[in-house]
């Protein structure tokens, strides 16, 4: 099952079928990716599609954020080659709410809004229609009951479903999820899970999630790659699987 | 005097000086929320005494005659310096952060630190004397003129303006920064914009409030509006909000107890976090609510608590035309002797009432004005020392002053007044503390006495003795007029 940096089998459309499907939305050749030169992850190989449910696994401090990072352009590549033939605007990314700062007295709506803000000018007043909209992605995610609640009040799983809602407001291509189903109840847990399938059969969305968990990773996703030790490759997930 | 509405009413003396704190108070807290959010609160105590270092700089420059004298008032330069001096340790301390070494904290304090010791230095370097600059660097708003208020309703509303405008793309950038990025890029501008804003509102503060004021505006109402508030546009409101409330009660207090504004308004503000915290045990609206009942009762008992200020009464209502106005007594630890340029000896001299080596004092100008108004009162007007050359001033205290005029065998009524305090502040203002009070002799009941203390601003001096003049008018006018 396994084989490491291998770019046909790690997203390829080939696997898929999809010999038609478009450019990919991103796709890394050889990249060495970390930090001050001290690289994490190696010649990594990957490419992401419109409508990839892509799960990301491994252990803590394996580099899995890092590669996140590196896809938004948060973090440089030490070598190989990024492309994305999407603008970074279309990136819905959702981190560890852990990675947010409690200190700030955030309503829900406050977070979702923020998701418009690339579309709305200074200085204008925040449109009607972005407020609705905001209405909209939290029904997505099941949550506008929250709608008025102060975002560090919720619980993990509220607060990871309040981020997703966020991403969406920003009408991504690609949606990128850093951990979203740890530390999470497992209402929560399953309802995160159908919205990103759904995000990828329903909307055409290509989706990359991380966990450390491989077993949840496994239950999600359509395809998988694991990193461990500087080192990725993949395997196969549980449409494959189930196809 | 002294009641709220009259302190906060556009017809008041102090009234730019009260707008002028409350614009302060407005908008200082709306870029001091995001120093605390950010957790950078210490930048909001450097900045301040860096552009305060930038003061002293610039003074003792000029003084020294490094540099050529301008025409500009001493603020405008002052003001100058704190600007140079305040950008120029924003790109110092922003220059360290991107190189990353050492912790921020650390440079901060450090920077602090250095600030503070230059401060001094250069306030003891000085030749011009210490006390003027020390007084330019306590920024007494109360001072402030007309043109200064108009400079900082200008700065500070573009300031306001700014950061309305734009505040979702400071909070993007205050609370994440990777979503910032990925949806306006790489914006350091939007770092920048928030620091520069901090930076014109410390420079123009700190001269025209002084660090301790800016600093307290900057940081204490956003730290009370926090427990109390659980969304972004609540908090930033409420923090302008109680930024005003300080500005106002602690202006409020200050003219009633004399006391000096900054530190009143700081010990006030830190309340105002206490009563927040205890609040917010509550709830959120509960403790909003309950915040603004005690603000209202607070403005409502201060309305009430206007004491009637009686005026010197009528001869004719008290029965008794004879009246000794005592010597005004000096209980300063000054001569308060006028300058020798005060035209008033040149007139009293020219006169051939005082010799040339006579020099005035407040308490000469005071009684001479008492004893017009007196006489307008229907008095008979009495000096002691014409009927005795020993009588000297008279105690405030009634029993004292009763049996010295006993003891000088005078009878019917005395004026008797002491003042406790007068000091001229840079020509703009006195500092006032003084007694008054009209006794019958014979039972030594009190018929009327008045308190003064306050500061009495002398916006249209142009020297010590001039200020010191038109103060004494003024209380005058306020011991006869109300």
């Amino acid at each position: 099952m396994k084989s490491e940096h291998d770019l046909d089998k790690v997203g390829s459309a080939g696997e898929r079928g999809l010999k038609t499907d478009p450019l990919p939305l991103v796709s890394l050749h050889n990249v060495n990716l970390g930090y001050d030169s001290q690289a994490v992850l190696q010649s990594v190989n990957l490419a992401i599609y419109p409508g990839d449910l892509f799960g990301l696994a491994g252990p803590n401090g394996s580099g899995k954020t890092t590669l996140f990072r590196a896809i938004l352009g948060l973090l440089p590549i030490l070598g190989g080659s990024l492309s994305r033939n999407c603008s970074l605007s279309n990136f819905g990314y959702v981190p560890q709410s852990a990675a947010l700062d409690p200190q700030f007295p955030l309503s829900v709506a406050e977070i979702v809004e923020m998701g418009a803000y690339g579309r709305v000018r200074s200085y204008q007043v925040f449109p009607k229609e972005e407020k609705q909209r905001a209405g909209e992605v939290l029904d997505q995610v099941g949550i506008r009951h929250l709608i008025k609640r102060s975002f560090f009040s919720l619980s993990g799983g509220q607060k990871q479903r309040v981020l997703i809602a966020r991403a969406l407001m920003v009408m991504p291509k690609i949606m990128i999820l850093d951990e979203p189903l740890s530390g999470v109840d497992e209402e929560s847990r399953r309802t995160i899970a159908d919205v990103l399938i759904k995000l990828t059969r329903e909307d055409g969305l290509a989706v990359f999630f991380s966990s450390h968990d491989l077993t949840m990773v496994q239950r999600v996703a359509d395809r998988i790659v694991r990193v461990d030790k500087g080192k990725m490759w993949s395997e196969e997930g549980k449409t494959s699987v189930q196809r | 005097m002294s009641t709220f509405f009259e302190i906060v009413s556009p017809s008041y003396l102090l009234f730019p000086a009260l707008l002028g704190t409350m614009i302060m108070g407005l908008v200082c807290p709306l870029i001091g929320s995001y120093l605390v959010l950010r957790r950078t609160v210490f930048l909001g105590l450097t900045l301040p005494q860096i552009a305060a270092a930038g003061v002293s700089f610039t003074f003792w420059l000029q003084q020294s005659g490094l540099v050529p004298q301008w025409e500009q008032s001493e603020r405008a330069i002052g003001m100058l310096g704190s600007l140079l001096f305040t950008f120029f340790g924003m790109g110092l301390l922003g220059y360290l952060e991107q190189r990353g070494k050492g912790l921020a904290e650390a440079r901060l304090a450090a920077a602090y630190a250095l600030a503070g010791g230059l401060t001094i230095l250069f306030i003891v370097f000085n030749p011009a004397g210490q006390i003027e600059v020390l007084n330019l660097l306590k920024g007494e708003v109360i001072a402030l003129s007309q043109g200064e208020l108009r400079l900082l309703a200008a700065v500070f509303g573009g300031v306001l303006l700014a950061m309305v405008a734009f505040h979702r793309e400071f909070l993007l950038i205050s609370f994440d920064r990777d979503l910032a990025f990925l949806l306006k890029g790489r914006q350091m501008i939007w770092d920048v914009l928030l620091y520069l804003l901090a930076g014109l509102i410390i420079a123009f503060g700190v001269i025209l409030a002084g660090p301790l004021l800016i600093f307290g505006f900057l940081v204490l109402p956003a730290l009370a509006a926090k427990p109390l508030a659980n969304r972004m546009t609540s908090f930033l409101l409420l923090s302008s909000v109680l930024g005003v409330i300080m500005a106002v009660f602690g202006f409020y207090s200050s003219v009633r107890l004399d006391l000096p504004l900054g530190p009143t308004d700081v010990t006030l503000g830190c309340f105002l976090i206490f009563l927040a915290y205890g609040l917010s045990r509550i709830s959120t609206r509960i403790g909003v609510t309950v915040l603004a009942l005690l603000c209202a009762a607070a403005t409502l008992s201060s309305c009430g608590a206007k004491t009637t200020v009686a005026t010197v009464p009528e001869a004719k209502a008290i029965h008794d035309e004879q009246l000794w106005l005592a010597k005004v007594k000096n209980s300063t630890a000054s001569t308060l002797l006028l300058p020798a340029i005060n035209p008033l000896r040149s007139l009293a001299e020219m006169a051939g009432k005082v010799s040339s080596d006579y020099r005035q004092s407040v308490m000469d100008l005071l009684r001479d004005d008492l004893k017009i108004e007196l006489e307008h009162r229907g008095f008979r007007v009495l000096l002691p020392e014409e009927k005795d050359a020993r009588f000297v001033a008279f105690p405030t205290d009634t029993g004292a002053a009763v049996r010295v005029a006993r003891e000088g065998k005078l009878s019917g009524l005395t004026f008797v007044g002491e003042i406790r305090r007068w000091e001229v502040e840079a020509q703009k203002f006195v500092r006032v503390l003084a007694d008054f009070k009209l006794i019958r002799i014979d039972d030594g009941t009190v018929l009327w006495e008045r308190h003064i203390q306050r500061a009495i601003p002398t916006p249209s001096a142009t020297n010590v003795g001039q200020a010191s003049t038109d103060a004494v008018r003024e209380i005058v006018r306020e011991l006869f007029a109300g």
